[in-house]
């Protein structure tokens, strides 16, 4: 079976298009990630967080009136998929479980009838949050740096430089989507937690080797095509790896699917944001790691030409 | 075939290697399996007689994380400037006010809080010496001792906690040090949120209780053995496991030449003696006459259970307990033999006496020694109560645990004795820390807390399972129909990689987490990848008209850099999320780096093999569709 004869699309030809939509979704993400509040989970903000699953579906504003009655009002109450669980947050302090047990005791004396078990209960410090965030920049910082020194070292300086500049798009663009799409169901839980980040890092990771892959066939057909310009190699490469490209990032996306349908509350998040970066990381690596390489190449030897 | 002989030893090596360490999940898979279906009395039974053999499976399974089990997680974190105002004498107004600042700056600052404490008071001009230690020493001398002793708060929290833990009965707990002021503290299956919290946060207990006359604590034993046996206790386990019985009283024998009191089963049957000595059965008196009795691991909890009785406990002296050793005294048979100990009840004195206790090599006689010193109030009461008991045992019990039971060889003056007899410096640096326990206690909050109800943990391992199946499942379809021969190989070349990434985690005592599976599930992906680009070049080098051999040789050379690349950068940022993620993130950045390093031998190596092994038998099979 084939699903691709050999192709000879003009990809390079029509860049300055795709930068523009580029351009626009980028903006909207941005305005996304600017005006929208951004939803850290506990992991990152602090406080005190309990999952029940009570055995029939209470009246949310009940749960509220309870958490008002004990002191806690302002606390964030939503439902986790099934109806019948709730996740309670409030940013509280105090030493121990005082707060966790001050909410167990004032649901058990609310809802007498209707008995619940408490499916997961954190509390994490102030400190311990901070600290997670500056990990993370930590993180995506040195990953980029590795990823900047690698590709640079084994391809050319500015193709480490294009693909870094594509890993920001896609990071960007991808963050500007789940906070757009985060609380659109109550069955996808986007907030900014330790499960996003490693799903943001795993993008990054993807995307990279496929912005390799391609880099990779430029460099060989740089080498044997020598008198042919750069466009047309450019060109040829993308089309030569479209087959490789279509088939793993459509086989990624159908084990990104499955895990979205069944992997479960935890797992969602995790895919459905890889899912949207492997739409990302796969586009980047043609119309902004090649299309960058291409115009830079392009100013250079018209400079070149210039002097 | 010649020239792929080596790559085939190492193939099958590593296969093998990866089997030998499967096997134990394996094996404790059937075990649970097989004790899901015996009911009650059955299990226990099959428990006990596979104890051994159920244990060193266990210990080699892959481990679950919490999220996938369920159970507790605690971060404790010494509280550096709680311990630093314990530490200060002469504290003043000024002190305390001083002190107040710094608790407010440390709240936001990341600075170590003995930095802050430095500056703050190097700012106002005033010598630490006035709190801490002699004049003579400088701000930066104290600080730096300072710093010591806050590092060994951690260490000395983490053993007074791995005491507790150990006498709560968690199965499989892992209490570790992250960085240099923080221990975590790992509770699988436990979810009971208020007693691991007093468990934890409670003040250490050190007490010195005297040990009371080995003849009334082996009267005591006996008893009870005596009341026992009178009401027809049996212990159904203890006589289903009689071939143990006897191994263990052998080295119980061997152990105690002396056997004057002998209560060991000599001719008799170990039933028989079971059924008329049931205490002693479990517990076995030393026969020297110490006043200890041993018991393994396994009939601990039962013990406890009958000292417990109230019809029991009025066999024993009101002014008496009886207490466990902390560690076991010999192990025999794979099996920990711990000591217990009949003591006064009350304590002659608590640990706040002591002021200092130090590990040291006696100079002399080149074995390690503990020294530890009282202040003056509590010497007092030291020469006194030691005067008075000259021979005797004086235990030294850490939140009722016995650590060590020296003899007082003579009236201590001064406050400062010596204790001898360690095996090694390992165990009398580990008295220093059960003394200071005492004296210093380590102040330590907790800054995170998370439990996951086991419920929890079932739905997402199954929903991660299926998730995982489902997935594996269509890829291996597609991978057939687009591929065909090519897709046989590469789903070869997929189990054998899963099962390498299952391997390493069972090698290396890693954790099966759910973002783990995330990060198998990932790899699949970049192995279907890694097959994909190879075979799409094998197919371009096809069209133009090479033979098979030569176009699969050609097709895994010209893949090989782009593959390479990928992988390298993939791998790389999984040790970036190893190296600053936390929990979650480490367990998706483990399995994420295996599968990424498995993947290039995998993928390249062995699938690489098995299209030479075919095409050697007959190409016409070969098909890449």
């Amino acid at each position: 079976m084939r699903l691709f004869k050999k192709t000879n699309i003009d990809f390079m030809g029509k860049r300055k298009i795709w930068y523009t939509i580029s351009g626009i979704t980028l903006f909207v993400g941005l305005l996304a990630i600017i005006f929208k509040p951004v939803n850290y989970s506990i992991d990152f903000l602090g406080g005190t967080e309990l999952l029940v699953r009570f055995q029939t579906a209470p009246p949310i504003n009940e749960v509220r009136g309870t958490m008002d009655k004990i002191g806690l009002p302002g606390s964030e109450i939503k439902t986790l998929g099934d109806a019948r669980d709730i996740l309670l947050r409030t940013s509280a302090q105090e030493q121990g479980a005082v707060i966790a047990d001050r909410i167990r005791a004032g649901l058990s004396a609310q809802f007498e009838g209707n008995k619940f078990e408490v499916l997961r209960e954190e509390k994490i410090g102030p400190k311990i949050g901070a600290e997670l965030r500056r990990n993370a920049y930590y993180a995506v910082i040195a990953t980029l740096v590795i990823i900047l020194i690698y590709i640079g070292f084994r391809f050319k300086f500015i193709y480490g430089v294009a693909a870094v500049v594509a890993l920001f798009h896609d990071v960007l663009l991808t963050l500007g989507l789940v906070i757009l799409f985060n609380g659109v169901s109550s069955h996808l839980n986007l907030e900014i937690s330790q499960n996003l980040m490693a799903a943001f890092l795993t993008l990054i990771g993807y995307s990279t080797s496929d912005t390799v892959i391609v880099f990779d066939r430029i460099r060989e057909n740089l080498k044997i095509y020598r008198s042919d310009d750069l466009f047309t190699v450019m060109n040829r490469s993308i089309n030569e790896t479209l087959s490789r490209t279509v088939i793993t990032s459509g086989t990624v996306m159908l084990v990104l699917s499955v895990l979205i349908i069944f992997g479960g509350e935890v797992n969602r998040g995790f895919a459905f944001t890889f899912l949207i970066g492997t739409i990302t990381g796969t586009y980047s690596s043609i119309y902004v790691a090649s299309a960058i390489v291409l115009d830079y190449t392009r100013y250079k030897n018209l400079k070149a030409h210039q002097v | 075939m010649k020239q792929y002989r080596g790559r085939i030893i190492i193939i099958l090596l590593a296969i093998g290697l990866a089997l030998y360490f499967l096997y134990p999940t394996y094996e404790s898979y059937k075990i649970n399996k097989h004790l899901q279906t015996l009911a009650g009395a059955d299990s226990t039974n099959y428990i006990l007689t596979n104890e051994k053999h159920i244990r060193d499976v266990r210990a080699k399974r892959i481990k679950l994380g919490l999220d996938l089990q369920g159970g507790m997680r605690v971060v404790l974190e010494v509280n550096v400037l709680k311990m630093l105002e314990e530490l200060a004498k002469n504290k003043d107004d000024q002190f305390n006010s001083i002190a107040a600042e710094i608790e407010k700056e440390a709240q936001v600052s990341e600075e170590p809080v003995t930095d802050i404490f430095k500056r703050r008071f190097d700012e106002k001009g005033i010598r630490l010496s006035r709190y801490y230690g002699s004049l003579r020493e400088s701000n930066d001398e104290i600080i730096k001792r300072l710093q010591d002793e806050s590092e060994k708060a951690v260490d000395r929290g983490m053993e007074i906690l791995r005491n507790r833990v150990d006498q709560y009965g968690v199965s499989e707990p892992s209490i570790q040090k992250e960085g240099a002021r923080r221990i975590i503290v790992e509770l699988p299956g436990v979810s009971n949120e208020q007693e691991v919290t007093t468990l934890i946060q409670g003040t250490a207990l050190l007490e010195f209780k005297l040990m009371k006359d080995p003849d009334i604590i082996y009267k005591t034993m006996e008893a009870i053995d005596k009341y026992l046996a009178s009401q027809g206790f049996t212990d159904t386990s203890a006589s289903a496991k009689k071939s143990d019985t006897t191994t263990q009283t052998n080295a119980l024998a061997a152990l105690t030449q002396d056997s004057s009191k002998s209560v060991l089963p000599g001719d008799k049957s170990p039933e028989q003696f079971a059924k008329e000595h049931p205490f002693f059965a479990l517990l076995r008196p030393n026969q020297k006459g110490t006043g200890e009795g041993y018991a393994s691991e396994n009939d601990r909890p039962r013990i406890d259970q009958i000292l417990k009785r109230p019809d029991v406990q009025k066999l024993i002296p009101s002014d008496m307990e009886f207490l466990w050793m902390a560690k076991p005294s010999f192990v025999s048979e794979g099996s920990r033999f711990f000591a217990l100990i009949g003591l006064e009840k009350k304590a002659e004195l608590t640990g706040g006496v002591i002021v200092d206790a130090r590990a040291t090599i006696d100079p002399n006689f080149n074995q390690p020694i503990v020294t530890m010193n009282m202040n003056s109030e509590g010497s007092r009461d030291w020469a006194r109560i030691t005067g008075a008991n000259v021979n005797k045992r004086m235990a030294i019990v850490l939140d009722n645990a016995v650590f060590s039971a020296p003899v007082i060889r003579g009236k201590i003056t001064g406050g400062r004795s010596q204790i001898e007899g360690m095996e090694n410096i390992d165990e009398a640096r580990l008295l220093e820390i059960v003394l200071k326990a005492g004296a210093l206690p380590a102040p330590v909050n907790i800054i995170e807390q998370r439990s996951v109800g086991p419920s929890l943990g079932e739905d997402s391992i199954h929903a991660g399972i299926n998730s995982f199946t489902y997935a594996l499942i269509l890829t291996v379809l597609f991978m057939l129909m687009y591929y065909r021969t090519g897709g046989i190989v590469a789903c070869v070349a997929l189990f054998i990689n899963v099962s390498f990434i299952f391997a390493t985690l069972a090698a290396f005592g890693g954790t099966l987490t759910l973002p783990g599976i995330a990060g198998i599930v990932l790899t699949i992906g970049m192995a279907v990848d890694t097959n994909v680009l190879i075979y799409e070049r094998i197919r371009e080098e096809l069209t133009t008209g090479k033979t098979l051999n030569a176009a699969i040789s050609a097709g895994y050379s010209k893949a090989f850099s782009a593959i390479f690349d990928s992988h390298v950068t993939t791998f790389f940022s999984g040790v970036v999320l190893f190296q600053f993620g936390t929990g979650p993130v480490q367990g998706f950045a483990l399995t994420v780096m295996m599968g990424t390093a498995a993947n290039l031998f995998t993928g390249i190596v062995i699938t690489r093999v098995l299209f030479n092994f075919m095409t050697t038998r007959s190409t016409s099979t070969i098909n890449f569709g």
